[in-house]
């Protein structure tokens, strides 16, 4: 009884085992047949070993050898050795981009304006954007599995991953074709040794401020033309019982960033640009007197008593999306923030020059009688060398992009602010609604234009210490010395 | 559609390869006792396989994958029939050679992919954390001395403030009572001290209140750490666990389980926008949006000597009647437990009355002009019991998964160990503390030794309602931004060692005490 | 109690049964306690999911000016927050992701289930040397970090191992290069490695505790331990291994980190929780939408949990051993 059960047993088990080899001898066959999509000779066992070695040395030393990386490509393509082929027909390639623009609105224009160029050339562009861009890129740069074409919102990082051989060089083919469409100097942040690593991609200008216009009608204000008008605004406003600003520099893992746009500008306008440079160079400590100074000039003017609304009970634990309702509600009279600003106001309010919401420039010293604007934006470097690539990269610089994107992003806004900007020359201007032709052009009239500093700074400092040391100082936690000591022990050596 | 084939086929590869390979290898050792030849030969041909596709796969020499496995098959077969010709071991010996081939299949899987998958990670991680950020060079243990030395991990420096905090006087205060009762009730029974929950009860409650003097007295990230440690794994198991017995056999059990067990089924991204909706603060002039400011404010407005204060101690008066009256009938009836228990919960009854009365209840600050005004607490951003709150988080979340394992520990208790103890007389709560704890005690050490892997895990909380900001920075949270964010692989690898480090000892104390529990 | 008073005879009798009664009035009330404790616990545990619920039924400016009790005076009610959700067209759309949730939690939850009860069974029932070595040291591993495995991992599954033999040219392959980075199957490997410590803990604390003399009769039958596992432990451990299938299919669902570690940009392979908190954008501008997600995100694994809450129920155990 008991051997008769073991051996049927037994016989079950073996009966199970020969469906699952017979099962597993069809995987295999599937498996083979996977291989031969991959567009390799089936013959050419030897060639395909070679190229997967060429490919793991590629990994490992990451040369940007230009011939070589033609060949893979071509080989990809499995046509013949002629170069001008290769660069007439992409169709049937496939390029990812990967980037931080995530909401349907964004994500999806991008995609829309990709499309265009996908529909011309035949090649196949996928887009997908992540919320925690940032990190992920990092992980998926060193963990080998990069997309084709990254879109970076910080140029600093840029320079960190053309110093890990992560991004190539940006050709000298479509540095040609796009170098003259763009303002003079805004593809300095993205060259890195003299060579150039990104093609810009969006555009946003930081240094305007956002008002209610009925506040300002009401109370009799005008919009101040210099620093110094701005204080004395402020303190009419307090003297009146209106509360002038809304601040907020809560943003997630990000928190603090506000902060840092707040020290930037005001660097730029009581400082000047080559401190600035110094400074964001790491030239000049945080903890020099005019660094500090700055700061503290920030921090006085936010906690005069009655100058900041924040809606979160405190500055720190303010979101700064959500100042747009007390904005227009009248709870404070003056946000300043990006141009993206807009969305974050209540559906349905009106924005623009005579509209409840109005935006002025972030008035200068009028002594310095220059024109300083921060700004910041995103950028697309490339991750891999093969032809479509650098097409899609080319596109991106294009006015084409810039145009396709615009009315793409507008349109799904449904009408209003569509939140893009671009700096490209040649892009049609008529695309855009009054309030953001108008950011265009203070872009364009910028003496000097400075990008946003902490994204230029290494990630330790710029989305790290800066942010988490500043919000201490923002909070009373630290004072500015303090907190300002411990972000120069940060900077990385 | 062709992805989701794809990922299909794969899970099906996946289970049908495993499940061939443990009967296969099952099949095979069988072999081994009965048919040594057949076992030499078909374990030949699969070796020989083996190293057909390793050369094959390397391009040692040309030729496709199938041809070269197939021939080394065969080689290897024929070796192993060869083999077999030299004479056959004794029957122990394959015995031997089966069980101990059993172990392997039972056991391989999982070391191999705990091998793949931690163990060379962890390897990695420590000769890492020796490395420079970019790991380039050697630095030694210079990493593990900027944690160590960084004021933001571990900051002593305010050890003397215990003697100022309230909560140190409350836990001495509170230990203090517990020793008295235990002292009192044991020499009447002829014993220096006795556990009874009115002994065991104040110490318990007072050591954690100790916790907290300590905890915010002494900062930095490390403290956090075990701050989070304690808290949210006493009051997780705890909770867990009365939420277990509570719903045990109760009418509407599955109903209770199931909204105490929901918190887990929410993703964090959600329990971040959960918990920010319940933490939010608006300015005094707005009405609060966050539900426990909305409540404090609402206290707040209940002025002394105001309508509403007077209700409010009406209704807390009456709360203490009834709790004299269970305090007396508990006397009465000799139950102490009950007695004290009541007596406890009067204290704080008796100090909102106190509070009503006098100071005043809740959010409420002096406005600009003199009248009161709404204040509010920012829960996130007040330093150092902002933790508490993100802790909360975690406990609201962790609860439903200890109480699920407990429940099963405890519906797995034999019904007819808790019939015999009934039958011996023993009450309801006799049953609980005699039979059924001893029990699941083995399940209670597995859950709290889960939750402190868990707790000194946490990051993702942290991570998405603070950022480490406000001083209340963990270290995985730490670990995450120094690795990934600023690709300092250097400090975050050390971190993670320090983390490592830091809970091995209590795991494998706690596993070397289930195991002689076993024994 | 009654049989005491009912003994007690003479004048007071009738005082004596009212103090009586109310005793037991107190004493129903007291016995009553527990019962209220867990209903006012499931209350408190109610409150922040279903102010969320109210919430992901609001508009943005609604969720921001008045908190969820008053939703019902101030109005503000949408189902554009789950029209955002569901109606997403990027990569494949959230029915695409719900699929991939489904390819990558399912083996991530079978798979560990079925290898980590074979590992706690042999920990368990078969004696070997340094089988308390070998335990301590496999269950510690839970300790580790997960993060640091991350990076590892992904460089094993985008380019395979590779060692190149010193003092020659020649590299020999550790781990061939399957190109599994970016596809789901990376990521429930993944899963697997990281849950074993913790399902191996688990079931072990549980196979363990099983009658030893129902494997040893089992033996002296003559039956193998494939048998026994497959016939007697696989049975009788259904309530462990519920419990650790409903957390094991939770935590992968609801998994995000290794999910986009491992895939990385390919969106056609994410699953639910990454395409939701993509909708947030870049700022968290349509963060509001997280609450509809939230809820859409929740609702499978809640059938799962109901689903197994059946398997525990007192006496399967007792009913299976006696049998």
């Amino acid at each position: 009884m008991k051997k008769h059960r073991t051996r049927s047993t037994r016989l079950r088990t073996s009966r199970l085992l020969a469906v699952v080899l017979a099962f597993g001898l069809i995987v295999a066959a599937c498996a083979s047949d996977d291989d031969d999509d991959a567009g390799e000779a089936p013959a050419a066992t030897e060639a395909m070993a070679e190229e997967s070695m060429d490919e793991s040395m590629d990994d490992e030393s990451m040369d940007d050898d230009m011939d070589e990386a033609m060949d893979e490509a071509m080989d990809d393509e499995s046509m013949d050795d002629s170069m001008d082929d290769a660069m007439m027909d992409l169709s049937g390639t496939k390029v990812t981009v990967f980037g931080p623009e995530s909401s349907e609105e964004e994500a999806g224009a991008m995609q829309d304006a990709l499309d265009v160029f996908a529909a011309a050339t035949g090649i196949e562009i996928v887009y997908t954007g992540a919320r925690d861009f940032s990190d992920q890129i990092n992980a998926q740069a060193a963990g080998g599995n990069p997309p084709d074409i990254a879109v970076f919102p910080q140029p600093g990082k840029v320079g960190d991953f053309a110093a890990e051989n992560w991004i190539l060089a940006v050709p000298d083919e479509v540095q040609a074709a796009i170098g003259s469409q763009w303002p003079a100097g805004s593809l300095d942040t993205v060259t890195f040794g003299g060579t150039l690593y990104g093609v810009p991609n969006k555009t946003d200008l930081k240094s305007i401020v956002w008002y209610n216009t009925e506040i300002f009608e009401s109370g009799g204000y005008s919009v101040p033309e210099s620093l110094t008008e701005l204080q004395i605004l402020t303190a009419d406003m307090l003297a009146d019982g209106v509360t002038p600003w809304c601040v907020g520099i809560e943003s997630g893992p990000a928190t603090g960033w506000p902060f840092t746009d707040w020290m930037e500008d005001l660097v730029l306008r009581v400082q000047d640009e080559n401190v600035y440079d110094q400074w964001v160079a790491g030239d000049l400590p945080f903890a020099d007197p005019r660094i500090v100074g700055t700061a503290e000039f920030v921090l006085e003017l936010w906690n005069l008593p009655g100058a900041v609304y924040a809606a979160g009970g405190s500055i720190a634990a303010t979101p700064f999306g959500d100042n747009g309702e007390p904005l227009v509600a009248g709870d404070c009279a003056m946000h300043r923030q990006a141009s993206f600003f807009a969305a974050f106001l209540p559906e349905g309010t009106s924005v623009g020059p005579g509209q409840t919401i109005d935006v002025f420039y972030f008035p200068a010293v009028a002594a310095k009688g220059n024109r300083p604007v921060l700004t910041a934006g995103t950028y697309v470097s490339a991750f891999r060398d093969a032809p479509e690539v650098w097409a899609v990269m080319e596109f991106f610089g294009s006015a084409e992009y810039a145009n396709a994107r615009q009315a793409a992003q507008a349109a799904r806004q449904g009408g209003g602010q569509s939140g893009f900007l671009s700096a490209n020359l040649n892009q049609d201007l008529s695309l855009y609604n009054d309030l953001e032709r108008s950011f265009v052009e203070i872009l364009q009239t910028a003496s000097p234009a400075r990008f946003d500093g902490s994204d230029l700074m290494p990630a330790a400092v710029g989305a790290g210490t800066f942010w988490t040391e500043g919000t201490s100082a923002v909070n009373g936690d630290k004072t500015v010395a303090e907190a300002f000591a411990a972000i120069d022990a940060s900077w990385p050596q | 559609m062709g992805a989701l084939g794809g990922a299909l086929i794969g899970v099906v590869i996946a289970i049908g390869a495993s499940t061939a390979l443990f009967f296969g290898a099952n099949w095979l050792f069988d072999l081994a006792v009965d048919r040594w030849r057949t076992f030499l030969a078909t374990s030949g041909a699969l070796v020989g396989a083996l190293i057909g596709a390793v050369i094959a796969g390397n391009d040692v020499a040309g030729g496709p994958l199938w041809l070269w496995a197939a021939v080394c098959a065969v080689v290897g077969a024929a070796a192993g029939i060869a083999a077999s010709v030299l004479g056959t071991p004794s029957k122990s010996s394959r015995t031997r050679l089966s069980e101990r081939g059993r172990l392997v299949t039972f056991l391989g899987p999982s070391l191999l992919f705990a091998a793949l998958g931690l163990v060379i990670p962890l390897i990695r991680s420590i000769y890492l954390s020796l490395l420079d950020s970019r790991a380039a060079e050697w630095v030694g243990l210079a990493n593990y001395g900027e944690i160590l030395t960084n004021p933001n991990s571990l900051d002593l420096s305010g050890w003397t403030e215990i003697f100022t905090s309230r909560l140190f006087y409350a836990a001495l205060v509170l230990i203090a009572v517990g020793l008295g009762i235990g002292m009192a009730v044991g020499r009447r029974r002829g014993r220096t001290m006795e556990a009874l929950p009115g002994s065991i009860g104040p110490i318990a409650i007072g050591l954690f209140v100790l916790s907290f003097a300590v905890f915010t007295t002494l900062r930095g990230t490390v403290i956090n750490n075990l701050w989070w440690v304690v808290v949210v794994t006493g009051l997780s198991t705890a909770l867990g666990l009365a939420a277990a017995v509570l719903a045990d056999g109760v009418r509407g059990e599955s109903v209770a389980k199931s909204l105490i067990f929901l918190p887990m089924a929410i993703s964090f991204v959600g329990a971040g926008i959960i918990w920010r909706f319940m933490y939010i603060a608006r300015p005094p002039q707005k009405p609060q949006t966050g539900f426990l400011n909305a409540i404090w404010v609402w206290l707040g407005s209940l002025r002394p000597r105001t309508g509403g204060a007077w209700v409010a101690v009406l209704i807390l008066a009456l709360v203490t009647v009834l709790l004299a009256g269970l305090c007396a009938f508990g006397v009465k009836r000799r139950q102490t437990a009950f007695a004290i228990g009541a007596a406890v919960t009067a204290v704080p009854v008796l100090w909102l009355i106190y509070r009503f009365l006098g100071p005043g209840l809740g959010g409420s600050v002096p406005g600009p002009t003199g009248e009161p005004i709404a204040g509010t607490i920012l829960f996130l951003q007040e330093a150092p019991f902002n933790n508490v709150w993100l802790m909360v988080v975690l406990i609201w979340i962790q609860t439903g998964f200890a109480m699920v394992i407990l429940s099963a520990a405890i519906k797995a208790v034999p019904s007819e160990l808790i019939e015999a103890a009934r039958v011996d007389g023993a009450t309801e709560r006799q049953t609980f503390w005699n039979v059924i704890i001893p029990t699941i005690i083995p399940t209670i050490t597995v859950v709290a030794t889960t939750l402190i892997v868990l707790v000194m895990k946490v990051y993702d909380i942290v991570k998405v309602m603070t950022a480490g900001n406000f001083g209340t920075q963990v270290i995985a949270n730490e670990m995450w931004q120094k690795a990934f964010t600023e690709l300092n692989f250097g400090l975050g690898s050390a971190l993670a060692v320090v983390l490592f480090l830091a809970v091995v000892p209590a795991m494998a104390f706690n596993i070397r005490r289930t195991q002689r529990a076993d024994a | 109690m009654s049989t005491a008073t009912a003994s007690r005879p003479g004048p007071a009798s009738g005082a004596i049964e009212r103090v009586d009664r109310t005793g037991k009035l107190i004493y129903g009330f007291l016995r009553r306690i527990p019962t209220w404790v867990l209903w006012l616990m499931v209350i408190v545990w109610s409150i922040p999911a279903s102010s969320l619920f109210l919430n992901s039924f609001r508009t943005r400016d609604a969720q921001r000016n008045s908190g969820w009790w008053e939703s019902f005076n101030e109005g503000g009610w949408t189902l554009a927050n789950y029209s955002e959700v569901l109606g997403t067209e990027q990569t494949g759309g959230l029915a695409r992701a719900l699929v991939n949730s489904f390819a990558i939690a399912i083996p991530a939850t079978v798979i560990p289930v079925a290898i980590a009860a074979m590992a706690a069974y042999a920990f368990a029932w078969i004696k070997f040397r340094g089988r308390e070595w070998l335990f301590i040291v496999f269950v510690s591993l839970l300790a580790l970090p997960n993060q640091v495995a991350l990076l590892p991992l992904l460089q094993l599954y985008a380019g395979g191992a590779h060692w190149t033999i010193p003092g020659t040219e020649f590299t020999l392959t550790l781990f061939p290069d399957f190109d599994l980075a970016g596809s789901a199957t990376a990521v429930w490997l993944t899963h697997t490695a990281f849950a074993l410590p913790f399902a191996v803990f688990l079931l072990h604390n549980y196979i363990s505790s099983l009658p030893g003399e129902l494997f040893e009769a089992a033996r002296i039958d003559g039956a193998d331990h494939v048998t026994i596992f497959w016939r007697l432990v696989v049975p009788l451990s259904v309530p462990a291994l519920a419990a650790f299938t409903i957390f094991q299919f939770l935590w992968t669902w609801n998994d995000y980190l290794v999910a986009i570690t491992m895939i990385g940009s390919n969106g056609e392979a994410w699953p639910a929780t990454i395409r939701i908190a993509s909708l947030a954008g870049e700022f968290g501008l349509r963060e509001h939408v997280l609450s509809a997600g939230a809820f859409v995100q929740a609702g499978v694994p809640l059938i799962v949990f109901f689903a197994l809450q059946r398997f525990f129920v007192r006496g399967l155990l007792a009913g299976s051993v006696k049998s």
